[in-house]
């Protein structure tokens, strides 16, 4: 039962996947159509999850989801309607790629797929629980805070790209 | 009695703003990582504190629209000057731009001056790319760079809060005068910044 509870939280304590949260759920909450991008994601993320659970090998995971994060943010912040494939797409692509970068710490086989299922539905209930905040968000004062939020998160994910690519961390 | 309220409500917001970001002490180049390194990092230069604070009261003369826009792209701008300082990239002169976003900030403030907002954007944006590049190049190398970055970005954001409180003043005839007042002396401190870069 632990490992499925640090799965659950595993999202909420890895600040890059807290960032990509944040800024997907946002953007999502403020666009018309929220259902098909939450669904891209969640399909995704399973999808990203089950092949960690294949014992898939290292991949450019986090830099994806960086990328993905920084393009997020700007679009917050320009807090244009967009497209519903690109919302759609743009979820997808992060889900997969949170997926792919929560390998599991757990020794054992039940353990790990305790921790990817709770992964899983940690990482889902932050996204709904972001959107539907966002969503509620309807003041132009409100809109307004999420557009400056939207450039914060875009500029600290951009200068972790550029730190790791720097540090020679990336993929 | 009641339009008392607003101004007194602004001016202690202001002044709670004033009090989480005023540790300021000049470029040390030495915090630690992590959030705490990365939000410390902006409030450890003077220079950078009054141009963040100068940008929200600046916004506060342009209008509603320019509120959000300046601190919408004075982080993504300053993203990409922190960017050419982690990979190095030489850009010359860049205390000496740091100071000069302090004096032409403050005298934007200070005479009130109501540009079309496409130039106050381009304006401010310039100058974040100095701020961003020093932001960037002093990085201490064992930071965790998740949370140094969101700190030093939030940190930023704080002080553009804290300049767009204070400007709120304005709406008044003598709260008009306080924060022109603070576009002087923001001006006069960037003289002395520029003294000293030289």
């Amino acid at each position: 039962m632990s490992a499925f509870f640090s799965g659950l939280v595993h999202p909420l304590v890895i600040p890059a996947h807290l960032l990509a949260l944040l800024a997907l759920g946002l953007l999502i909450g403020q666009q018309r159509a929220m259902l098909p991008p939450l669904v891209g994601f969640a399909t995704a993320l399973a999808a990203g999850l089950t092949a960690i659970a294949l014992a898939i090998g290292e991949t450019a995971a986090l830099d994806v989801l960086l990328a993905a994060t920084a393009l997020a943010g700007v679009l917050l912040a320009l807090a244009k309607p967009l497209p519903t494939f690109l919302s759609t797409a743009l979820a997808a692509i992060a889900g997969i790629a949170l997926g792919l970068d929560s390998p599991p710490e757990a020794i054992s086989l039940a353990a790990a797929n305790a921790t990817l299922v709770g992964t899983g539905l940690g990482a889902c209930l932050v996204l709904v629980l972001v959107t539907a905040a966002a969503h509620c968000l309807t003041r132009w004062w409100q809109r307004i805070g999420v557009c400056i939020v939207g450039s914060w998160l875009a500029a600290g994910a951009i200068l972790v790209l550029a730190l790791r690519f720097a540090r020679g961390l990336m993929f | 009695m009641r339009h008392w309220r607003h101004p007194i409500a602004l001016a202690a917001i202001s002044l709670l703003l004033a009090l989480v970001c005023t540790p300021a002490v000049a470029h040390s180049g030495s915090m630690r990582g992590g959030f705490g390194g990365g939000f410390a990092h902006p409030l450890f230069g003077p220079d950078h504190v009054v141009a963040m604070v100068a940008v929200g009261l600046w916004g506060a003369f342009l209008g509603p629209s320019a509120i959000w826009l300046l601190p919408i792209v004075f982080p993504l701008v300053m993203a990409f000057g922190g960017v050419i300082g982690i990979l190095g990239v030489p850009l010359p002169g860049i205390e000496i731009g740091i100071a000069l976003s302090a004096i032409v900030l403050g005298l934007m403030v200070l005479l009130a001056a109501r540009p079309p907002l496409a130039v106050a954007a381009a304006l401010v944006g310039a100058f974040a790319i100095f701020h961003g590049y020093a932001h960037g190049a002093e990085l201490p190398p064992g930071a965790d760079a998740v949370a140094y970055s969101v700190g030093l970005v939030v940190a930023t954001g704080l002080l553009h809060l804290t300049g767009i409180a204070f400007g709120q003043l304005a709406r008044w005839p003598a709260g008009r005068m306080a924060v022109r007042a603070a576009g002087g002396v923001i001006a006069l401190a960037g003289v002395a910044f520029l003294a000293a870069a030289r």
